[in-house]
């Protein structure tokens, strides 16, 4: 299954519209806000521009995972691609898998762009174990972002694909606080963003470069999205292979 | 008892895949009709039909891409999809893009990745499967005949014992065919069966040792070559003569059909030996006489049109 996970990897880094969506754009959205606004301190007493790249660490991360497993599986099962894998010797599960880690290896590099492009830009210092600790932890928050991107995969057409999972990506993100801090959001739309995944990621990074401590919630939070959205996969995963 | 049992085990070891009464239904147009076929091992068998036939569900079915609405299909014994699995039945489809955005090397390095150890090395793949020159390719940037052998590839990357092709040709032109039924030929000569559907007669006659010929669901001959011809019982007699009058040809014994073409004449003929001694004795100037036993062709014309005027 290397042999998967080697293309699956290979073939994000060969697409020009991945590095657009995925690198080029958080780090250039970081660059705007943290240009526009990053002279301030937000309400939680984190610079501004030390909170835009965790925001937008998670930003680019999320689209990431979820650009290498959503749109593929559509378009793999218009094509044929999943049947013509049903006359190899390779387990349906153990594609899943190649998948999913393929998803969260490319999330990686996206964050440490990110990050150093805050460093370098805007001069932003961390002690070298947070700088680690931080990497790890919105690595791992958006892992339920990638099995939300399965379940979407097989919950969709081809066509539709790209453009619902583009939508909820940005709804996520906006709601969830990475655009604009949330308690600058009117209280309800507070209350529904400190329930989104993004927001949970997102704060596992801030707490912890503001000195906080850590909020188990947020891993209860994000542990329960990802069950949620294991369901919903293995919903319509089902319903797809009770259609042949 | 005993020797019942002896004979049915003997006859399971011998047999590769065994198609038990298939039936598929696609709402009220029946594809597949009481379909039973037992193939043994170190076959090669055509499955010949015309488009809408029956040949692709039937293979879908054999490989357990889909379940039929009855009848059972098993290979080596097992489910098709537990022979798939173990790499012991390999397919090549028609359609079907494959990954889009992977490189042919990657996908072949991912192929023979599945075995440990590799049943053959990268470069023997790409030489058996005619993919030298294409392996930093994209999958997308391949032409039809090249995508047909990189399918080709996938499908005895695991080295199968047995290989099931669905029109295997379909996209190739002339060159590419006759280089891939030379490395078929290859392939098919260590005992391993194979089995393909074509509506090319001529690939069928060359290549299988078999032919299965299926029309509307249903198979309408089964044998060798030679004895689906001298099935259809008539044979075709050729020659020349300037002033052949058809109302005497056709009175010669044997002789069902008669075709003038200029001064090229065609006899179809039941007995083609009582038609040649009776137009020798008849002092016809005849010239550039061939006897041909019936083509595929007329076999299939036949066969398939008798199938169709059925319905």
């Amino acid at each position: 299954m290397l042999g998967y996970l080697r293309i699956e990897v290979a073939r994000s880094l060969r697409d020009p519209r991945y590095l657009a969506l995925a690198v080029v754009a958080p780090i250039g959205f970081y660059l705007l806000f943290a240009g526009l606004f990053g002279q301030g301190q937000s309400v939680s007493g984190l610079s501004t521009k030390v909170a835009l790249m965790v925001s937008m660490g998670v930003y680019g991360a999320m689209w990431a995972v979820l650009s290498a497993t959503g749109p593929r599986i559509a378009q793999e099962r218009s094509v044929g691609w999943l049947r013509q894998l049903r006359l190899l010797p390779v387990r349906s599960d153990a594609v899943l898998v190649a998948r999913l880690l393929a998803a969260m290896i490319l999330a990686g590099p996206t964050i440490v762009l990110v990050f150093i492009t805050a460093a370098l830009t805007h001069g932003v210092t961390l002690d070298a174990w947070k700088w680690v600790a931080l990497l790890g932890l919105l690595w791992i928050g958006v892992a339920p972002i990638a099995v939300l991107g399965i379940a979407i995969g097989y919950a969709t057409n081809a066509e539709a694909a790209f453009g619902i999972l583009y939508g909820i990506y940005m709804a996520i993100s906006a709601l969830g606080g990475l655009w604009m801090p949330l308690t600058m959001l009117p209280s309800s739309f507070q209350t529904l963003g400190k329930l989104l995944p993004s927001y949970r990621a997102a704060d596992l990074g801030w707490r912890l470069v503001s000195g906080h401590s850590f909020n188990f919630a947020n891993v209860l939070v994000l542990l329960a999205w990802g069950v949620v959205f294991s369901l919903a996969a293995l919903y319509f995963a089902g319903r797809v292979a009770r259609t042949r | 008892m005993a020797p019942a049992v002896a004979q049915h085990r003997r006859l399971s070891a011998d047999i590769a895949v065994s198609l038990n009464g298939l039936v598929k239904n696609f709402g009220a147009f029946c594809a597949v009709d009481h379909l039973s076929l037992n193939i043994r091992r170190g076959e090669t068998v055509a499955l010949l039909g015309p488009n809408g036939a029956g040949k692709t569900t039937t293979l879908s079915m054999l490989l357990g891409l889909l379940a039929p609405d009855s009848g059972s299909a098993s290979v080596l014994g097992m489910p098709p999809a537990t022979a798939v699995r173990s790499g012991r039945l390999g397919a090549m489809l028609q359609e079907g893009r494959l990954m889009p955005g992977a490189r042919v090397g990657e996908l072949l390095d991912f192929v023979l990745g599945l075995h440990t150890p590799a049943a053959m090395s990268r470069k023997q793949l790409v030489t058996t499967a005619g993919l030298v020159g294409l392996e930093r390719r994209t999958v997308d940037g391949l032409s039809g005949g090249q995508t047909q052998r990189l399918r080709f590839a996938l499908s005895i990357a695991s080295d199968p014992e047995i290989l099931a092709l669905d029109e295997p040709t379909a996209a190739m032109d002339v060159e590419a065919r006759h280089a891939f039924w030379a490395s078929m030929r290859e392939y098919a000569a260590s005992g391993r069966t194979i089995l393909f559907a074509t509506h090319y007669l001529e690939e069928a006659e060359m290549f299988a040792s078999r032919v299965v010929i299926i029309s509307h669901g249903r198979i309408v001959a089964d044998g060798t070559v030679p004895e689906l011809k001298r099935s259809i019982g008539y044979r075709t007699l050729r020659f020349q003569a300037a002033e052949a009058k058809t109302e005497a040809l056709a009175g010669l014994p044997g002789v069902t059909q008669v075709t003038v073409e200029h001064e090229q004449i065609t006899l179809k003929t039941t007995d083609a030996d009582a038609t040649v001694r009776a137009l020798i004795a008849s002092g016809v100037a005849w010239s550039e006489m061939d006897v041909q036993s019936a083509t595929m062709d007329d076999v299939f014309m036949t066969l398939v049109g008798a199938n169709t005027d059925k319905h």
